[in-house]
């Protein structure tokens, strides 16, 4: 309690400083007034003494005289700012623009790493997935075994099961396909997620009840409370809504396929070997997640011993969902902090040598005030705090330009990776996270730059030290830039020469002037397999007559769309048992892509469901399979091959199916630019009818101009039949390699902006030390040297620190690109091309730099630099 | 404390001015700082002497200490001076300063006793 009021009356002292001190005076001069009447003034004022000192003295029990030196300090600094203000203008420019680079990055970090999802606990929850015994891949689960895991735990307080799933949406307005989410009853109050309208399913509720996201509702519904409790039609059916969930709500969090609008309760399919579900667990409090991977891991035994043929797997894995999310992308934000902290240091280095120019010509007003009494330490100080205002007013300008960057960056956040969703559900700000980040950042980064230069101008005779000491040392800082530039160009280097590789790859089909889009039937209007054949087929041969389209063609799925349907197949006798991706084509599928047949034939319009079942395989099948043999003939045998997605849950295609091998044609890239190709095989769709099948066409144009009249053509085949994803294909190849793209590019502006600060760290150095060696340039001259061999001179002083900075990133980034192998293709770590392009690079960079201070030494007049003398 | 070493009057012992001050107060009721100044020189036969430039941040402390208060009044010579007034909290400290002090006295008075 003392102490309390003692801090408030130190306080009201601080605030009433100005009346304290007036106070104090009056105090003093009545004090002298009464000595003087006993003693007379003169002695008064003799044994009175020093009254400033005396007045000091008292302030300074008030505890507040560190504040005045302080405000004093700043002042001082402000006014040495405001008379240098070119100084100041470059240094705040250079450090704001690095310190803006990593407020931006961090604020990446901030939100795909940091910022916790925004479920309520979202440490405790979990993901659980089969784990196949062979692969030793983490798997969907099914829906008996997922009740199973449920009754049996007892460390998860509750568990759901829920699966991605899309509809199309008739009725008030244009057919619309709505990505869905289907959930077992609890999902929601399992992530702590309360409904903004309505209810969520209870366990009485209708397999035909929906929940509204949030933006649904306020686009087809313009957000009109009076929606609850009406229907929707989805697929043709009714689905009476319950419920609206509350703006910002996404699941699941990570979904690279797809933002689910519309939430409907999960119809169980009691097949065990149905495996389409992904489960979520929440953790009951005080259970660790040792205990429940223990748990999980007998459960999934016994599980796997009570049923050992429909079991692919024995274990239970488990994902803490935070880690899950975050996992693809936290390596990649790691990078890209280091890279921009790089960035940073370069600054930190350049602003140092300004420093140090600044100490030397301030050389004469530190010598004075320590002549007067300040001591080092208290000159250091004072050093220090110009530069952690300076580095305060960097970070103010680095939050601005961050300000303006935000945007964009969050623009090019690449899609299918948390950057892209966690970046579009949590938004990138500027929070106090990252402006705590950024303050910390800009205080260390003006200890970094400033100690250096505040320790050398304050060194004791530091006129006499000061010509080879202190070339020494920026010399020092010279090659530092040129090693982290290095190891920040070579970086950049790798993954341009990755990419060039990248793009060069063939593809295997041509990707230029194809338009593709996707198409889903619903079950209720086309319920069996004439019936979706016939949609195809009208719809097909709609856009085929359509002006600008040359071809086209249906595919189950489409190269680099990453959804892939890989089957089990058996060849041969003996029987060799493999995978393949399995596609079901239209017959112009290949003169479409612009795929290469190599042998045999195309399908065409006599393959049909009554006739013999065919097959087209790939090369890599071909050699995989009959590697000395013509793949011609040969019977291919395939499983329930496709699991047909319908609303009561998965259908799997029963029985064994011999099919012939008719045709073989090239490889393509089927998963990613970067993976290599798979085996394939190809069947035609009316052997294999598909409830959702892309569409592709050949353009004569632009696809794009063909967008609007692909839509109505399809709308005259089924006028409430929505498309997703129409774009062109160019679209999916650039999405390829977004992320690869992003990356680059970031790490990319950071070489690039490392680049310039060396080259203007080497100019300001080299510029300074031709100016300091004014005078002996002058009498070397008089002696008869010649321009050759005074840029000789500081060209070969600019050439020891480069070389020594370029030795040393050399060795830094042999180390450090390492950690980028993820981003390199068909490029090595240490690749020597790439080295020697960079050291090229900086070479050429450091030469410039210095040229112009070299041609300024050459034509120093020796006369006029002698008369200086 | 006292700089002027060459002057007969001996300097306050260490700590002991706060106990002097708060003493001084007691006993006069408000009083500005030469006052304060003066009541300790005369009680103590002129043998003891106050600084100003120890009596006045001392007094500053004090304020901060909550064990005086300020009040700006009217001198005996219709001068304005700041009378400084003992709080309860600087009757309480003079107490405990008074016991200590006694300590103190006692112990060293058993050392100096002789033996």
């Amino acid at each position: 309690m003392g102490r309390l009021a003692e801090v408030w009356r130190r306080l009201l002292f601080l605030f009433r400083r100005r009346q304290l001190d007036r106070d104090l005076e009056e105090e003093m001069r009545f004090h002298l007034e009464m000595k003087a009447r006993e003693s007379g003034a003169a002695a008064a004022q003799r044994a009175f003494g020093n009254a400033a000192l005396l007045r000091e003295d008292c302030r300074e029990a008030w505890g507040w005289r560190w504040l005045d030196v302080l405000a004093s300090d700043v002042r001082f600094a402000l006014r040495l700012m405001r008379r240098n203000p070119a100084f100041t203008c470059i240094a705040i420019l250079t450090l704001g623009l690095a310190i803006g680079g990593n407020a931006l990055v961090f604020s990446l970090v901030d939100a795909v790493v940091l910022r916790p999802l925004p479920y309520a606990e979202p440490d405790r929850l979990f993901y659980l997935w089969t784990v196949e015994a062979a692969a030793q891949r983490a798997m969907n689960t099914s829906y008996p075994d997922f009740r199973d895991w449920r009754e049996q735990s007892h460390v998860f307080a509750s568990m759901a099961a829920f699966s991605q799933w899309s509809f199309n949406l008739t009725g008030g307005g244009e057919p619309e396909r709505v990505d869905a989410l289907t959930f077992t009853p609890g999902l929601l109050e399992l992530l702590g997620i309360r409904p903004a309208l309505g209810r969520t399913f209870r366990a009485d509720d209708g397999s035909r009840t929906a929940l509204l996201g949030y933006g649904l509702w306020a686009r087809r519904f313009g957000g009109d409370p009076g929606a609850i409790g009406r229907s929707v039609q989805l697929d043709g059916e009714a689905y009476t809504i319950l419920g609206v969930c509350p703006a910002g709500f996404h699941f699941p969090p990570n979904r690279f396929s797809g933002d689910p609008e519309i939430f409907v309760p999960l119809v169980p399919n009691l097949d065990r070997t149905a495996w389409s579900l992904r489960v979520i667990g929440r953790l009951r409090p005080g259970a660790g997640i040792e205990r429940a991977q223990a748990e999980m891991g007998a459960i999934g035994r016994r599980v796997a011993e009570t049923y050992p043929n429909e079991r692919r797997g024995q274990g239970i894995k488990l994902d803490a969902i935070t880690a899950y999310v975050a996992a693809d992308s936290r390596d990649t934000a790691l990078v890209l902090l280091g890279a921009v902290a790089f960035v940073l240091l370069i600054a930190c280095a350049n602003v140092a040598n300004l420093l140090l120019s600044q100490g030397a010509a301030r050389r004469r007003e530190i010598a004075i005030r320590v002549a007067i009494g300040a001591s080092r330490g208290r000159i250091i100080r004072q050093l220090l705090l110009e530069s952690a205002l300076l580095g305060m007013a960097s970070a103010v300008a680095g939050i601005a330009l961050a300000r303006i960057g935000l945007p964009a960056l969050a623009a090019i956040a690449p899609e299918r990776t948390a950057f892209f969703t966690r970046v579009r559900d949590n938004g990138v700000h500027l929070n106090l996270t990252v402006l705590a980040f950024t303050a910390v950042v800009s205080l260390v980064a003006s200890m970094l730059f400033g100690t250096l230069p505040a320790l050398r101008t304050t060194r004791p005779r530091a006129d006499l030290a000061r010509g080879a000491g202190s070339g020494r040392l920026r010399g020092a800082l010279v090659a530092v830039e040129i090693c982290l530039a290095f190891i920040l160009l070579a970086g950049a280097g790798l993954m341009i020469n990755s990419m060039a590789r990248l793009m060069a790859v063939d593809l295997g089909f041509l990707p230029e002037r194809l338009l593709t889009m996707e198409v889903g039937l619903p079950h209720a209007k086309y319920p069996n397999e004439k019936a979706r054949t016939a949609f195809f087929a009208r719809a097909l041969a709609g856009l085929e007559a359509s002006p600008g389209v040359l071809s086209v063609a249906a595919a189950s799925d489409l190269p680099l769309e990453r959804a892939l349907s890989t089957g089990q197949i058996r060849v041969g006798n003996p029987p060799v048992i493999g995978r393949a991706a399995f596609h079901a084509i239209s017959p112009r599928y290949f003169q479409t892509m612009e795929i290469p047949l190599i042998r045999g034939r195309l399908f065409n319009a006599a393959d049909t469901a009554q006739s013999a079942g065919v097959v087209i395989v790939n090369r890599r099948f071909a050699e995989r399979y009959w590697p000395h043999d013509d793949a011609l003939g040969k019977v291919v045998v395939v499983y329930g091959v496709r699991v047909d997605l319908t609303p009561e849950g998965p259908k799997l295609r029963p029985a064994e199916e011999p099919l012939v091998v008719v045709g073989v044609v090239g490889d393509v890239r089927l998963i990613a630019r970067d993976a290599p190709p798979s085996a394939e095989l190809f069947r035609p769709y009316t052997q294999q009818p598909q409830s959702g099948m892309s569409i592709v066409l050949r353009t004569a144009g632009n696809p794009e101009s063909l967008v609007e009249a692909v839509r109505k053509e399809i709308w005259r085949a089924d006028a409430d039949q929505p498309t997703t994803d129409l774009k062109p294909m160019q679209a999916w190849v650039a999405t390829d390699v977004a992320e690869r793209r992003f990356v680059l590019l970031l790490v990319g502006a950071f070489a690039a902006s490392a680049l310039l600060l060396a080259a203007i760290g080497i100019y300001g150095v080299v510029s300074y030390a031709v100016r300091q060696r004014t005078q002996e340039i002058g009498v070397r001259m008089a002696l008869g040297a010649r321009g050759r061999d005074v840029a000789a001179l500081v060209l070969r002083q600019t050439a020891v620190w480069v070389t020594a900075g370029m030795v040393a990133g050399i060795a830094s980034a042999l180390g450090l690109t390492r950690l980028l192998t993820a981003y390199l293709y068909e490029v090595k770590p240490a690749d020597a091309p790439t080295f020697a392009a960079v050291a090229a690079a900086l070479a050429g960079i450091a030469v410039a730099a210095n040229l112009p201070p070299a041609r300024s030494a050459v034509k120093v007049d020796p006369l006029e630099a002698l008369r200086h003398e | 404390m006292g700089r002027d070493e060459a002057t007969t009057r001996t300097e306050i012992p260490p700590g002991t001015l706060y106990m002097l001050i708060l003493k001084s107060l007691a006993r006069l009721g408000p009083m500005h700082g030469y006052g304060i100044a003066q009541h300790i020189q005369q009680l103590s036969d002129e043998v003891l002497q106050v600084e100003e430039g120890s009596l006045y941040p001392a007094l500053q402390r004090m304020l901060i200490k909550g064990w005086v208060v300020a009040e700006w009044g009217q001198s005996d010579n219709n001068r304005r001076a700041r009378y400084y007034k003992l709080t309860p909290a600087g009757r309480k400290q003079l107490t405990a300063e008074i016991t200590e002090f006694e300590k103190v006295m006692a112990a060293i008075g058993r050392v100096m006793q002789p033996a």
